[in-house]
């Protein structure tokens, strides 16, 4: 099966790298193969779930990746998995046909091709990933292929502004769940998700507590819940979704409506069982007992809860509540009203599927949140049926921009005279999203009313807010929803012109997605029992048993009475939905709008980073130098204070002849006489006395090479030295008396540095001198000898064997720096007029 | 410390940038040589005298470094500072096209120093092939080995060390390099 498993993940990898060379072949039919490798991983992972992987309790396989880390690419099949991996390959193949209509004449289509298709090995990936590494992969490659599909129309400037905002927001909270990642595979001493007996899954109890012991487990959990509502386009992270609608169609309905944006909800599933695993009461939920006992330990051990809730109520709710409800149900259904809120204030379709997106992940997330079995089942169920009626959705939206030429909902009416068809999909898959019965949307929205009213129910006080939240999100879900389909009711407005019918290709697709909606809705528990059930077990913690949706309603319970409160306050409303959208476009406005933080924070960041990029990047290299001898010198002292090393004692060393100190006071004499030259070509001058001086007291001291080498590499340096010095202006002007206190004290503190380190390394002398060692190995050995040596260096000169033989590779790299310095002269010098110049 | 008194005087009175332009300036109208007119006559005999001189104690340098003072650092140094007296006394377009016989046409301007470059990259190449033919006998990188010639006519014995062609690499590298770094300063 790991043959299989691998397959479906990078055989979309391959088929995007071949794309471009199709494209050459086919044309425009590239998007029929493209289809046809997403469809072979649709039947890879359907030959999976038949196989029943993963449907009883997850499997995971798992292959070497960076062995020296202990970093293997996991790969975990379970329920939740192939529900994600379902969606991407199935709605991958339905948005790639129509693709083939809807990407007609466009520009960059085998670029588009190559994309989609990695996308979606990317999304499968997520989808199967069992290590937290491997997961991270995956979500930041479907970040950085949603950036290239949003940019599709590389021209265009909001393209690049929606692409650029994706691109921000989703990978800044990657990075943020990265780090959640590496304080959990810290605390687990694990990387692997879920399965087995090592996993953080099966290990939560004592990671928890380790995490808890140091503190850091509502940063871990906030950090996660960063990465999760980037992605999934939570508030106030949302405000990407809507500009992302600038990508073509198809890339909408496949990335932000059916899997990408479900990559977070998908990481808050997948993450469920472990946050909830120390509580224990969550696999069966209901029971209040349960969750109270949880709420007590999480009390005692999270204060940062405290913090997370606002207002003294709150924080007592907290206690009683795990951090994680408080998190992701707040989370949840702030979006989900937010977002249904701001979708009635669209006046673009695609805008109000946009909102409506956020909004169902929103639901989503608050179920998933919610720690109890109706949590879990709203958001197992939700992810299959939003998918479902949105993706569909957003192929009708796409016909209809495509055939009508207006994505503006003011401007279309009536579309049900031309588009006979589509209106039927649009009205079924509207009225699931609405949530009205008996179509799918209902059974899901059921389950969260069912969920928050459990939550209000076991903690009271201000918990009760949630099922009231979640019934006002519902009501302008049901608002929008009707809006999108009273687009194709009506009159037609006399301003649309010509409509044309869409292609087969085009309507196939949202056809499909609207025969599953209706599947779905006709038999609910049917589709539990084959796949969503499975989901479920893998979203709660220890051994879990499917679930059943009664319908019709035996009893009269709360839920169904807050469902028929969310239908009757809506349509009272409808008729003052242009009041609202107008009331609502009103209210929003400067900082009301998370947009406006967005855009300043980038452009706040954009002139910050500019302006300390000009304060540190001077340009002049007097600054460089300052700061680099500085450094230097500090570090090398600071590194002589924490080693606590002693000054040795000072003496008079043997040898020291009257010449010697003669010569030596010389150089002193000419060091200082530097300082008084009258022009930079006398000081040179002076200086090379204090050179030739050195070359002189080498030879009194009986070392020749080095005498040699001296006194040639002096003269070569004077001569450059003269060269260059000609160029530069012969005064510089008097410095300010506070320049010169600085200058001086960095020459001081050099000069000092480097007494000390050639006092101390001298010092350093090991008790057997090393020269012997090399003088012996220097020459050849006295006597008879062989006529090939190598292990002897077979010369008489030391200085030069060690040079050339025994510390050969010293030398060798020393000549590289030669060659280096030699390349970076001809660059700096002969290049610098080309490039950019300020 | 003659040479350097020799070669430190026109350089401090005048600029080389200078001269090099008036010299291609004048010389287009003048038979032999360019060369700098504010040298002495004096400095450019001692100069022809002396620079073969260097050059050949360079040489000797180079090749007794094995078993007295010298090397390949030194010797290349020293042939660096002969090229540097030619170039500070008789100019740069002397040194390049009359005696190294590159010819820098206006629209290859750099030729020499596309010849510097095979220099020291060259040199670097054989100082770290060189260690490599050890590698083919098994023994680690850069071991050099020693060997004897017997009968020879004039050295009777002669002692010849592997180093020697690394030495010949670090020669050429430094030379390279020094003459790069000479030829695009001075340019300038």
């Amino acid at each position: 099966m790991i043959e299989i498993v691998l397959a479906v993940v990078f055989l979309p990898f391959v088929g995007a790298a071949l794309a471009p060379a199709v494209y050459r072949l086919l044309g425009e039919r590239t998007a029929y193969y493209a289809a046809g490798v997403a469809a072979v991983c649709l039947a890879l992972v359907t030959r999976l779930y038949t196989a029943g992987v993963g449907l009883d309790g997850g499997t995971r396989y798992a292959v070497d990746w960076v062995p020296a880390l202990e970093v293997s690419l996991a790969l975990y099949v379970d329920g939740l998995a192939l529900l994600i991996a379902f969606l991407a390959s199935g709605v991958g193949v339905l948005v790639l046909v129509y693709s083939g209509g809807y990407m007609h004449g466009e520009p960059g289509q085998s670029k588009y091709y190559a994309t989609m298709l990695a996308f979606m090995g990317s999304m499968l990936g997520v989808a199967l990933a069992g290590d937290l590494f491997a997961l991270f992969t995956f979500w930041e490659l479907t970040s950085l292929s949603s950036f290239l599909l949003i940019g599709h129309y590389t021209s265009a400037d909001d393209s690049q502004y929606a692409a650029r905002k994706s691109m921000l927001i989703t990978v800044a909270g990657g990075l943020f769940m990265l780090a959640g990642f590496l304080l959990l595979a810290w605390a687990g001493g694990t990387t692997l998700i879920a399965g087995g007996d090592d996993s953080l899954v099966a290990t939560a109890g004592p990671t928890i507590e380790t995490l808890r012991s140091v503190g850091l487990f509502v940063p871990a959990l906030l950090l996660v819940g960063v990465g999760a509502a980037t992605k999934s386009a939570q508030v106030p992270f949302h405000v990407w979704l809507p500009n992302a609608m600038e990508a073509p169609t198809p890339v909408s309905a496949f990335l932000h409506s059916a899997t990408m944006v479900k990559a977070g909800v998908y990481l808050i599933g997948r993450f469920r069982p472990f946050f909830l695993g120390a509580e224990g009461g969550g696999a069966h939920g209901g029971g209040a007992a349960g969750s109270r006992g949880s709420g007590a330990a999480a009390g005692t051990g999270g204060e940062g809860a405290a913090g997370e809730a606002a207002g003294e109520a709150a924080a007592a709710a907290a206690s009683l509540l795990p951090e994680w409800s408080v998190v992701f149900v707040t989370l949840g259904l702030a979006t989900m009203t937010v977002a249904a809120v701001l979708a009635v204030a669209a006046t673009d379709i695609k805008e109000l599927l946009a909102y409506s997106t956020a909004s169902h992940l929103g639901l989503i997330t608050a179920g998933f949140g919610a720690a109890n079995a109706l949590g879990a089942e709203t958001g197992a169920f939700h992810i299959l049926n939003h998918a479902s009626f949105k993706a569909a959705l957003f192929l009708v939206a796409g016909i209809v921009a495509h055939e009508a030429g207006t994505r503006r909902i003011e401007n279309l009416r009536g579309l049900r005279h031309d588009l006979p068809v589509t209106a039927v999909i649009a009205a079924l898959a509207s009225l699931s999203m609405a949530g009205i019965p008996p179509f799918n949307g209902f059974y899901s929205k059921e389950l969260l009313f069912e969920a928050t009213y459990e939550l209000g129910h076991e903690l009271g006080g201000t918990a009760w807010l949630f099922p009231v939240v979640a019934v006002v999100g519902s009501v302008f879900t049901f608002l929008y929803s009707i809006k999108f389909l009273s687009l194709f009711l009506g009159d037609r407005p006399d301003g649309l012109g010509h409509v044309h019918r869409p292609p087969v290709s085009m309507l196939a697709p949202p056809a499909v997605l609207g025969i599953v909606v209706l599947a779905v809705s006709a038999v609910p528990n049917t589709a539990i029992d084959l796949l969503v059930g499975s989901v479920y077990d893998s979203t709660v913690p220890g051994a879990a048993h499917g679930f059943s949706i009664p319908f019709p309603p035996s009893k009269l319970k709360p839920a169904v009475i807050m469902s028929a409160i969310t239908i009757g306050v809506g349509a009272v409303a409808w008729p003052q939905y242009d009041r609202l959208h107008h009331g609502i476009r009103r209210v929003l406005a400067g900082p009301v709008r998370a947009n406006w933080w967005y855009d300043n924070g980038v452009d706040g960041l954009t002139s910050g980073g500019r302006d300390v990029g000009e304060w540190v990047q001077t340009g002049l290299v007097r600054t460089y130098a300052a700061w680099t001898i500085g450094a230097t010198s500090l570090l090398a002292l600071g590194g002589y204070v924490v080693g606590e090393v002693g000054l040795p004692a000072l003496s008079v060393p043997p040898g020291m002849t009257p010449a010697i100190v003669l010569v030596l006071l010389v150089a002193v004499v000419g060091a200082v006489a530097v300082t008084a030259a009258p022009s930079h070509v006398a000081g040179v001058l002076t200086l090379s006395i204090l050179g030739f001086m050195v070359a002189i007291f080498y030879i009194l001291a009986d070392a020749p090479d080095l005498a040699l080498t001296q006194l040639v590499v002096e003269t070569l340096v004077l001569v450059l030295f003269l060269l260059v010095l000609n160029r530069l202006p012969a005064y510089y002007g008097q410095p300010s008396p506070g320049r010169a206190l600085r200058d001086g004290a960095l020459a001081t503190l050099a000069g000092a540095t480097v007494f000390l380190t050639v006092v101390l390394s001298t010092s350093a002398t090991p008790s057997e001198p090393l020269s012997g060692v090399l003088v012996e190995r220097a020459n050849l050995p006295p006597g008879e000898h062989a006529s090939v040596f190598t292990n002897y260096g077979g010369g008489s000169n030391v200085v030069n064997v060690i040079l050339v033989d025994l510390r050969a590779a010293d030398t060798l790299g020393e000549i590289s720096v030669v060659a280096m310095a030699a390349l970076a002269v001809l660059t700096l010098i002969r290049m610098r007029t080309r490039g950019d110049t300020r | 410390m003659s040479d350097e008194t020799e070669s430190n005087r026109p350089a401090a009175t005048a600029g080389p940038t200078d001269e090099t332009e008036q010299t291609v300036n004048t010389s287009t109208g003048r038979v032999g040589p360019a060369f700098d007119h504010r040298t002495t006559v004096i400095a450019r005999t001692v100069v022809r005298v002396v620079v073969p001189v260097v050059v050949v104690t360079a040489l000797a340098l180079l090749f007794q470094g094995h078993n007295r003072p010298g090397g390949g650092f030194i010797g290349a140094v020293l042939t660096a500072t002969a090229a540097v007296l030619v170039y500070v006394i008789f100019g740069l377009e002397y040194l390049q096209s009359h005696l190294l016989g590159i010819d820098s046409s206006p629209n290859e301007p750099h030729a020499p120093t596309g010849w510097y470059r095979w220099l020291f990259a060259g040199g670097l190449a054989l100082a770290a092939g060189s260690g490599m033919f050890p590698l083919l006998a098994g023994l680690p990188f850069l071991t050099q080995g020693v060997a004897f010639v017997h009968g020879l006519p004039i050295y009777g014995e002669l002692e010849v060390a592997s180093a020697l062609a690394f030495d010949l690499g670090v020669y050429g590298t430094v030379v390279g390099g020094l003459l790069t770094v000479v030829a695009e300063v001075g340019e300038e």
